[in-house]
């Protein structure tokens, strides 16, 4: 009995010195992949993160409270992510998360946010279903919603009627290929067939003759980079001759160099912002600054621009409740304009998207002119 | 209509031949050894991520030999250290130590190259067409490399002394021993073989498609539905085996999304599992 007793006693005593060090500084969460297969990502989100933190401390942190981003690694899984955020809501108690990357292991974490009454934001995540996760959960990246319209859109411009749909088979491939096929529909377009493939896989062969089976002329893969370059040279090798057409999770010049020649004259949207704004060039010229030999990291400038709001709404919340937070951050982001562009949240804490085309060309990616 | 079935059964077939390679040292070990290897899968990633090694500093055809022969080394030691010391603990003991053995190898592979998808960096080639069926030159090197092996083996069970002794020794190994057939040869030789086998089979799929630190396991699995299928310990089960599993998922995606093709193995395995678990093969006997 008073083992146990001792042991609770210590538990709680571990658990209060946890909880109190918030009073000194304004803590943020962060669940992020530092290990795992999305690890090569994290890093890149971590350090725009940080970049960003920098200058809000620099420029006196959270009235006068320095600001500090604690990471829960996630190992990359939902698992891990779920487990991660718990541990940040029960024994941080903090009111602010920002939320893993990868949409399903979003989807995973964001109703034990709502539940909650912990704020969730994500950076990265387009899956069309984090709309509807609720009202504490916001993004500052666009919807598959969009993407999915932009592309239908592609579609029609380029003058393709009758396509072959295929996607990843996760929550965001589903997603997007639903409001693809939605979009697409509408203005008056035909779907020849429709199949989701597998991630990760090595050998796409069939999924390639079941495209070829209906020799469309355009082809809609909404994939990943490596998924995205295995099938094209297997659709190269097996003779397919089709128009590609694919989302912004395949832009990379990783796909370019895996996949070759196979990879020339694909056509592809992307969600876009304009590089030539007084934002742009400050983050640009920070990063450069304090990673002199790194490029910028895929989705950095929306970890950098997330972490600015935040900070913006934590300066002017009534209170550290998150109830006041979520006041806060959806008033700060009313006409704010980061380094992507405008990011006011909508009635569901969407942020809106200008879509660009992008082609490949000669070994190189750029944007696409009819 | 006809040329895409026909171009689905060339696939598989491809695929079949290779799985079949791979299932045939699986099972041979299990013949004498009477457990799973479930490291064997490592045996074929690590084949492909050391040819990837050594073709940065020797042209492709040679980088594969002193790949092949560091898996051989990595197989005869697996059982050298890990498997022989525990050969008196029963065959559970032997299945578990194989399953961390086959984490241990799968996140070297990661810690020394990463996660990341990598490429032998061929170019793209159209394939070679006849009658409106596409093969690829690698698909052709993966039917011609499986055909060579299997013929190699079959000469070897058949018509040689050491053959012999293997097939008398996976009839029953005690019996064997106490005849005087040298179990260290036989030991040897399978896993010699079964490495050999793996490590082809793993720079061919590398060739093919690309290398990750997860195609071991991916084709374990295959594998080992293509050995419950022919009868754990049946060599030429295994065979037809793994040509059956490659065809039947390579078909099956005419029917549903190619999305679940790799639940076709896993389904073989259940089904297998529960109906006969003795293998497809059992009534037959095959060839020990």
């Amino acid at each position: 009995m008073g083992k146990v007793f001792w042991l609770i006693g210590g538990l709680f005593l571990l658990f209060s010195v946890a909880g109190a060090n918030a009073a000194d500084e304004v803590v943020v969460g962060a669940v992020t992949p530092l290990s795992g297969k999305l690890a090569v990502y994290g890093e890149g989100f971590q350090q725009a993160m940080l970049l960003a933190l920098d200058e809000v401390n620099a420029a006196g942190g959270i009235n006068g409270k320095p600001m500090r981003i604690l990471y829960e690694d996630n190992n990359s899984t939902s698992k891990d992510s779920v487990s991660a955020l718990q541990k940040l809501i029960t024994v941080h108690k903090l009111p602010v998360v920002f939320g893993p990357a990868a949409s399903s292991n979003f989807l995973a974490v964001c109703p034990v946010a709502q539940e909650n009454k912990t704020i969730l934001i994500a950076a990265q995540s387009a899956a069309s279903d984090i709309t509807k996760c609720g009202d504490y959960v916001f993004r500052v990246f666009p919807s598959d919603e969009l993407q999915g319209k932009g592309a239908a859109e592609l579609a029609a411009s380029l003058g393709y009627k009758e396509v072959v749909l295929t996607y990843v088979n996760n929550d965001w491939g589903v997603g997007l290929g639903k409001v693809f096929k939605e979009n697409f529909l509408k203005a008056g377009g035909k779907i020849l067939d429709e199949f989701s493939h597998d991630e990760g896989k090595t050998d796409y062969r069939s999924e390639v003759l079941r495209v070829k089976k209906h020799s469309p002329k355009a082809a809609v893969n909404l994939t990943y980079i490596k998924e995205g370059a295995t099938m094209l040279k297997q659709a190269y090798e097996l003779g397919l001759k089709v128009q590609w057409l694919m989302g912004s999770a395949s832009k990379s010049p990783k796909l370019v160099e895996l996949a070759g020649e196979a990879a020339e004259g694909i056509i592809g949207t992307y969600p876009t912002y304009s590089q030539d704004t007084a934002q742009y060039r400050h983050f640009k010229a920070a990063w450069e600054k304090k990673h002199p030999d790194k490029k910028i990291p895929i989705f950095g400038e929306y970890n950098y621009d997330m972490v600015h709001l935040t900070a913006k709404a934590l300066k002017s919340a009534k209170s550290m409740s998150s109830a006041d937070i979520r006041l806060a951050l959806i008033e700060a982001s009313k006409g704010y304009m980061g380094v992507t562009g405008d990011i006011t949240f909508d009635e569901n804490g969407d942020v809106g998207a200008v879509y660009g085309i992008w082609t490949v060309k000669g070994g190189e990616i750029g944007d696409y002119r009819p | 209509m006809a040329d895409y079935y026909a171009q689905l059964l060339l696939n598989g077939v491809v695929a079949g031949a290779i799985y079949a390679l791979f299932a045939v040292g699986l099972t041979m070990v299990y013949g004498v050894f009477r457990f799973i290897n479930f490291a064997h899968g490592e045996l074929i990633a690590w084949g492909a991520y050391l040819t990837l090694m050594f073709s940065q500093v020797l042209p492709f055809a040679l980088a594969v030999v002193p790949s092949m022969m560091l898996v051989i080394l990595l197989g005869i030691g697996q059982d050298r250290y890990i498997y022989k010391p525990l050969r008196q603990r029963g065959r559970i003991t032997l299945l578990i130590a194989s399953i961390g053995l086959s984490y241990l190898l799968r996140n070297a592979l990661r810690l020394i190259w990463g996660s990341d998808l990598q490429t032998y960096g061929f170019e793209a080639a159209r394939g070679l067409s006849f009658a409106n069926l596409i093969i690829t030159r690698t698909q052709l090197a993966m039917v011609a490399a499986a055909l060579v092996f299997l013929g190699f083996l079959y000469g070897l069970l058949k018509f040689t002394m050491l053959g012999k002794s293997l097939r008398a020794v996976a009839d029953n190994m005690d019996l064997a021993e106490i005849m005087g057939i040298n179990m260290r040869r036989i030991g040897l030789t399978v896993w010699t073989l079964s490495a050999l086998f793996a490590s082809a089979g793993g720079v061919l799929i590398g060739m093919d498609t690309n290398l990750e630190p997860m195609m071991g396991l991916t084709n374990l699995l295959k594998a080992f539905a293509a050995v419950l299928l022919g009868g754990a310990g049946n060599i030429w089960g295994a065979l037809v085996g793994g040509l059956f599993i490659g065809v039947v998922e390579n078909l099956g995606v005419a029917f549903f999304s190619p999305g679940y093709k790799d639940a076709i193995a896993f389904a073989v395995i259940i089904l297998i599992l529960l109906f006969r678990p003795t293998g497809l093969f059992s009534i037959i006997g095959g060839m020990r």
